[in-house]
């Protein structure tokens, strides 16, 4: 019993969920609207990495409606004509005391983007953000097995490890 | 962990600071303050409770007027080189020294408090958090992203601007530098003193000025008998101003009882 | 099933160590963990692009480059601009901190405007025919100093006072091989932080003070004198009175003055700054023009000196202190006011400085949230014009002084930064320096849209040099000496200086270490019998207030170092004395 409630209810109580605001077809864009993932995550001059896009990037298509879905319209009415940023829960947002620099995995180590963050760029709607109750941090990348989707430490140090990358604490920390 | 680690060229970044040139202004103080988003002083907060990563201190030569000289020397963590002593005796392994820098890093977030550290320290230049920091209303919204602000029970000192280290890194990394490089980056107290005292630099690197000024006849470091091997060189032509420095058996110096 | 004693604590035991299989422990060690890193309340820095925007730092008359580093729009550091032809890239701890100017705790939010503008316009008409309406302007040479000028000139009896400073000469370091200062802080806030750097290895630095302050320490020669006898001093250097004279008043020697007056007469361009009785050597002081303003501007007051007003003449009384400049002590200015409810109005962001004294205080923006100008610098041998930009928004609520004052006196304006702006261009000299491109250009070059464009986002315009040698004597009230009052209090004041207000920052510098002694603290030697920290009650001739005490072995005794807030400065007059209890 003690298995059970341990393996089964216990990831349930833990993780809090939270649908995102807007439900995103990554899918859609890719395929229809051609957009890789560079397209709107892109890297800024200084080569510090964007995030989530600003409101003004979807303006750029959907200043008016492309599609019929309700989905579109309540999005162009909520956010792109009153130019209200959508409050985006990034599965990936690192914690404060790392720095994280894109930078240097996607560009040096020519990493892909799936490699963490899965087949996010092929799914067809947003996951509801999961939210460990206790240390409130997400609880994964995007879980695809293999990939060193976590959010702990321990998961980015294994690749580090492999690669021999590990020098001091104050790399990963700030 | 570092035994199967890349091969890269390791910096050894350090100072030299031309004590002839400080003028106490306070302006490294400060400018640290707002790069590590230090808090201002809690009101119980004294000299000795405050939180100053570089501190300057007021020196003099033991005369009296006309004789008596001043000096003012900015001191911040030392980043000892040789059996570094925060490292040996925190518990919690939450300072190391990077090989590929030979900055000695804190992690505040890995502290427990015991102080052990700055019991340590040669140079009292570990400072603790005796409490939650405290910005006033709106004023948190200039607070620095590169640094992690701390809690209280913690120990935090210099770390020779890291978030200033990681901008240069990211910048290097998407110009397509390769890693095995050091980067080239300015701390905060450096790019804020107006005289210019503060030189920072790879002391690895023969031909920069920092390496080519610390190996001068007038660089010299603090408390040298120690031979923690310290990173930050100081300069001055003043021979009182080593003397002290070097920090003497008392009595060994010619020395007047004042008030 | 009736279970017992045993069975249960079988399964609570079995289940201890069946949970200890399963993620569940361990899982809420490690995020306990965790959680006990990102603690409540502590604050999280704003994420978000880093942007660099510029500007200039009106703190103080240097108006030092500022390269702000902005998380979008917001600043969040402020550093200098490198390769600035007057500021060479340094900033001072002030200026460093001046971005969190905004959040100060005590800042002024709010005022009764509506009523004070009621007031000012009841007490203009109900001026007698010898009762003025006085304008007070701590930092005159402003753009809105002209404003205030014409407004008072627009009213039949207004009155523009500003301490004297006469912007039409300027110093020249370069030129002076020696500089003889009488206290005045050369090496620590005076002039252009980043020119004084640069010019110093060219100038012996001679300091005449009672107390070593940072600029004694690092001159070439320090003389340490009685305080209130380095007029004296500067008399015996004139040929006023004999060696003999003031070597007994300073406490020096005759054979040392002999031996400066010497070395001042074979080592020049000489530099006297702080005593307007020795005359700087004509080279090191410099003509210098003003710079350009529109004709229709030139039809505005004079600007008077406090004294030459009758006592008790002033009705209305307006001061614009949202741009820290030369304190006048209230008692000079008290005694102006006419006896029965004169109006007085300040435009303050602080309740510590004039605003003890006044009726209304009005609230106004703050560096970095103001347009304003500011005036050249004393040490800039070239007419100057910059602009601090804003780089946040004031909050609502702020008053302007300028457009108070003008509607007060009914006098009609306009964009006056950018009419000046406009005068500047139409002259068509000098040199426009941007900051982003660190480029400069011929002024004659850049269009009058760009111009003001450029001033906006970062840059300067520097006049071209006047290049005559000027034989005026510097004279600003606020660095002159005085000889010392007659009194029995025991103390002789040293007064220090800081930017004041300043950020909570500062504390780094005034109270977690002792680098700098903080406003409204004074320091006596350790003999004074008090103790560190001690509260205690500073007295002179002109009243008493609360300060905190720091010992320093370094002050004579007999002295007391007084670091100036304004209400510290109230009570200090040149040459006075003081006694400090316990209370």
């Amino acid at each position: 019993m003690a298995l059970g409630a341990g393996w089964l209810a216990f990831p349930r109580v833990l993780y809090r969920s939270r649908p995102e605001p807007v439900n995103f077809s990554h899918k859609i864009h890719a395929d229809k609207a051609g957009a890789k993932c560079e397209d709107c995550h892109s890297f800024r001059d200084d080569g510090t990495f964007a995030g989530m896009p600003a409101i003004d990037k979807c303006a750029v298509c959907h200043a008016a409606p492309m599609g019929t879905t309700a989905a579109e319209k309540n999005f162009i009415d909520d956010y792109v004509t009153p130019n209200r940023e959508p409050q985006w829960a990034a599965y990936a947002r690192q914690p404060e005391n790392v720095s994280f620099s894109h930078a240097a995995h996607v560009k040096r180590a020519k990493m892909a983007c799936e490699t963490c963050h899965g087949n996010t760029g092929t799914s067809d709607n947003l996951r509801p953000y999961q939210i460990d109750r206790i240390s409130g941090y997400s609880r994964d990348i995007w879980k695809t097995p293999g990939t060193p989707h976590g959010m702990k430490m321990a998961d980015c140090v294994s690749c580090h490890r492999q690669k021999g990358l590990e020098h001091s604490c104050l790399d990963c920390h700030k | 962990m570092t035994s199967a680690n890349k091969q890269i060229r390791a910096a050894r970044y350090g100072m030299t600071i031309d004590v002839d040139r400080c003028n106490g202004c306070g302006a490294c103080m400060v400018a640290c303050s707002v790069e590590n988003n230090v808090p201002p002083a809690h009101e119980g907060a004294t000299d000795r409770k405050g939180l100053t990563w570089i501190r300057v201190y007021k020196v003099d030569n033991g005369e009296e007027y006309p004789d008596r000289r001043t000096a003012f020397v900015p001191v911040m963590c030392q980043h000892c080189g040789n059996e570094t002593p925060c490292v040996h005796v925190c518990p919690q392994q939450a300072v190391d020294i990077d090989p590929a820098t030979g900055v000695v890093g804190e992690m505040p977030q890995r502290c427990l408090g015991c102080r052990y550290c700055m019991a340590a320290c040669p140079y009292h230049a570990r400072y603790f958090n005796w409490w939650d920091p405290a910005w006033p209303a709106g004023m948190e919204k200039t607070l620095n992203p590169g640094v992690t602000p701390r809690m209280r029970g913690v120990v935090e000192k210099c770390n020779l601007c890291h978030g200033r280290w990681h901008a240069a890194k990211e910048a290097a990394a998407a110009a397509g530098k390769p890693d095995t490089e050091p980067v080239d980056y300015i701390p905060a107290c450096a790019e804020a003193c107006p005289t210019g005292a503060i030189h920072f630099g790879d002391l690895n690197d023969p031909a920069s000025p920092v390496a080519m000024e610390a190996a001068r006849a007038e660089s010299f470091r603090l408390l040298e008998k120690l031979n923690t091997q310290p990173k930050i060189y100081y300069r001055s032509k003043k021979d009182w101003v080593r003397e002290i420095a070097a920090a003497p058996q008392p009595g060994a110096r010619k020395e007047k009882v004042h008030a | 099933m009736k279970t017992n004693r045993r069975e249960i604590l079988m399964f609570a035991g079995g289940s201890a160590v069946g949970v200890l299989f399963t993620p569940a422990p361990w899982r809420l060690i490690t995020d306990t963990a965790l959680w006990s890193e990102n603690w409540p309340g502590i604050p999280a820095p704003a994420r978000g692009e880093i942007r660099a925007r510029f500007t200039n730092c009106s703190l103080c008359t240097a108006g030092c480059a500022v390269r702000a580093r902005c998380v979008g729009d917001q600043p969040v550091q402020l550093s200098g601009v490198s390769g600035h032809p007057l500021s060479h890239g340094a900033l001072c701890p002030f200026g460093i901190v001046g971005h969190q100017l905004p959040y100060l705790p005590a800042r002024v939010k709010e005022g009764p405007v509506k009523e004070a503008a009621a007031a000012v316009a009841d007490g203009i008409a109900k001026c007698g025919l010898t009762e003025y309406v006085a304008m007070l302007d701590p930092r005159p040479a402003r753009t809105a100093s002209w404003t205030y000028r014409r407004a008072m000139a627009a009213l039949k009896n207004g009155r523009y006072v500003a301490p004297s400073s006469d912007t039409s000469i300027a110093v020249d370091l370069s030129k002076a091989r020696t500089v003889l200062s009488f206290g005045v802080p050369v090496l620590d806030g005076w002039g252009t932080p980043g020119n004084v750097n640069v010019a110093r290895a060219g100038f012996r630095l001679i300091q005449v003070e009672p107390v070593e302050s940072r600029t004694a320490s690092m001159a070439d020669r320090w003389l340490r004198v009685r305080p209130g006898s380095e007029d004296a001093l500067a008399q015996a250097l004139a040929g006023q009175i004999s060696h003999a004279a003031a070597a007994d008043a300073a406490g020096l020697t005759v054979p040392e003055i002999a031996a400066l007056a010497q070395e001042l007469e074979q080592n020049g361009p000489v530099l006297v700054l702080g005593s307007s009785r020795l005359a700087s050597t004509a080279g090191a002081v410099v003509a210098r023009r003003e710079t350009p303003a529109p004709e229709e501007w030139k039809k505005a007051a004079p600007a008077a000196d406090l004294a030459s007003l009758p006592d008790r003449s002033v009705r209305v009384l307006l001061i614009d202190e949202s741009a820290p400049g030369g304190y006048l002590p209230w008692n000079a200015i008290e005694k102006k006011l006419v006896a029965d409810n004169p109006v007085v109005v300040v435009f303050a962001c602080s309740r510590e400085g004039y605003a003890r004294h006044a009726n209304y205080v009005l609230p106004v923006g703050v560096y970095p949230e103001v347009a304003e100008d500011i005036p050249p610098a004393i040490d800039s041998v070239a007419a100057t014009f910059r602009i601090a930009a804003p780089l946040v928004s004031a909050p609502a609520g702020m008053v302007r002084p300028e457009a108070f004052v003008a509607a007060a006196a009914g006098l009609a304006i306009g964009d006056t930064l950018r009419e000046r702006a406009d005068a500047i261009h139409k002259a068509g000299r000098g040199t426009l320096f941007t900051y982003a491109d660190a480029k400069s250009q011929a002024l004659k070059d850049v269009s009058a849209d760009n111009f003001w464009k450029a001033l906006n986002a970062g840059g300067c315009w520097i006049d071209e040099p006047d290049s005559k040698p000027s034989a005026a004597r510097l004279t600003t009230v606020a660095s002159e000496t005085r000889p010392a009052e007659e009194s029995e209090l025991p103390l002789a004041v040293v007064l220090t200086h800081e930017l004041t207000p300043g950020s909570p920052l500062l504390s780094k510098v005034y109270r977690e270490s002792n680098l700098r002694l903080a406003p409204g603290r004074v320091a006596l030697n350790p003999s004074c019998g008090l103790d560190e920290d001690a509260l205690a009650v500073f007295e002179t001739l002109l009243g008493k207030c609360r300060v905190g005490v720091t010992l320093d072995a370094a002050i004579p005794p007999g002295v007391v170092q007084v670091s100036g807030s304004p209400a510290l400065m109230d009570l200090c007059a040149a040459g006075a004395r003081a006694k400090v209890v316990r209370v």
